[in-house]
C-alpha cells in the first residue's frame, strides 16, 4: 500500500479528522465519477460514496496488508453501485446486440453506402456534447448495461490498464476488453443513426 | 482481413497492443477500406466523447454534506 495512504489510514484510527480529509480529498473524485458513471444517477451516487467512506472509516485497521487502496476504492465503489443499481432502472437498459455493427457473409458492413461511410468525427467535441447528440450519447449510456458501464468509466476515464479493470470488476481480462469495445461499438451505432445524415 | 476482422481489433490498435504482423495487415485494410476508416475515425470519437460525458464533478453541495457527514462519523467512533 501506499506509504501515504498508510499513514492516513493509521492517523484516521486515531480519530483524526484533517487524515480523513486528506483521505476525501485524494479519493472522493474518483469514487463519485466511478459510482454516477455505473449508476447515472446523483441521489445513488451519493450514497455509494458515502457508504464506502463510512466503510474506511469504521474499518480503517482492516486494511493494513492488504493491496492498495486505490485499487480497494475502486473494487468496492463499483460492487456497491451495481447493487444500488440492481432492480432500478433495469427498464432503461436494451439488449446491446441491436446496436453492434452487423456483418454481410463476406465480412462487410451492412447497411446502405451513406451508412457505412457516416463520418461525424469531425464535428467538434463540444458540439457534440450539447442539444441532441448530447441526449442521443446519455440515452445510449443510459441503456448500457451496469457492467458495461463499469468497464467504460475504468479504462476510459480512469485511464486504468484491462488487468486492473479485470481485477476490481473481478473478470477476466478477455471479458473487460470485449466489455469495452461492445459498448464503444454500441454507443458509436446510436450516435451515427442521429448523426451520420447531418456529417 | 475482412472488415468484420478489422473492426473486432479496434479496441487492440488503439491500444497499440496487436503484433507487428497484425497491425500491418490492419493498415493495409484501412489503406484500402473507406468504410473502416471511417468506423475508426468515429469508433476513436464516439471513446472520447463517453469518456468526456463520463468526467462529472461531485457537487460542491454534496462535498460538504459528505464531509460533515464523515466528521460527524469519526466523532461517533471515537
Ligand atoms: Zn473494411
Amino acid at each position: 500500500m501506499n506509504g501515504d495512504d498508510l499513514a492516513l489510514l493509521a492517523s484516521l484510527r486515531a480519530g483524526d479528522a484533517a487524515a480523513l480529509e486528506a483521505l476525501m480529498r485524494r479519493y472522493s473524485s474518483r469514487m463519485y465519477r466511478l459510482a454516477y458513471g455505473i449508476t447515472r444517477n446523483q441521489a445513488d451516487a451519493e450514497e455509494v460514496v458515502q457508504d464506502v467512506f463510512v466503510t474506511i472509516v469504521r474499518k480503517g485497521q482492516t486494511f493494513e496488508g492488504r493491496a492498495a487502496l486505490g485499487s480497494w476504492i475502486y473494487r468496492v465503489t463499483t460492487n456497491a453501485a451495481l447493487n444500488k443499481r440492481r432492480g432500478k432502472r433495469l427498464e432503461l437498459e436494451t439488449s446491446l446486440e441491436e446496436h453492434l455493427p452487423g456483418f454481410d457473409a463476406d465480412g462487410h458492413r451492412e447497411g446502405d453506402r451513406a451508412w457505412v461511410l457516416a463520418d461525424w468525427s469531425a464535428t467538434p467535441e463540444h458540439e457534440l456534447l450539447a442539444g441532441e447528440a448530447r441526449a442521443v450519447l446519455h440515452r445510449a449510456l443510459d441503456a448500457l448495461p451496469g457492467h458495461y458501464r463499469a468497464v467504460l468509466v475504468l479504462r476510459d476515464v480512469e485511464e486504468l490498464s484491462n488487468e486492473q479493470v479485470a481485477q476490481i470488476v473481478g473478470e477476466s481480462v478477455a471479458s473487460v476488453k470485449s466489455r469495452l469495445h461492445r459498448a464503444r461499438m454500441a454507443l458509436r451505432e446510436q450516435l451515427t443513426r442521429q448523426l451520420g445524415s447531418k456529417a | 482481413m475482412t472488415c468484420q476482422e478489422a473492426i473486432a481489433i479496434l479496441a487492440d490498435y488503439l491500444e497499440m497492443a496487436l503484433t507487428p504482423s497484425v497491425l500491418e495487415e490492419l493498415e493495409r485494410h484501412f489503406a484500402g477500406c473507406e468504410p473502416c476508416r471511417a468506423y475508426l475515425a468515429t469508433y476513436k470519437k464516439t471513446r472520447d466523447l463517453a469518456a468526456a460525458a463520463n468526467r462529472v464533478e461531485m457537487p460542491e453541495e454534496m462535498k460538504r454534506r459528505l464531509r460533515e457527514f464523515l466528521l460527524e462519523q469519526l466523532r461517533q467512533n471515537g
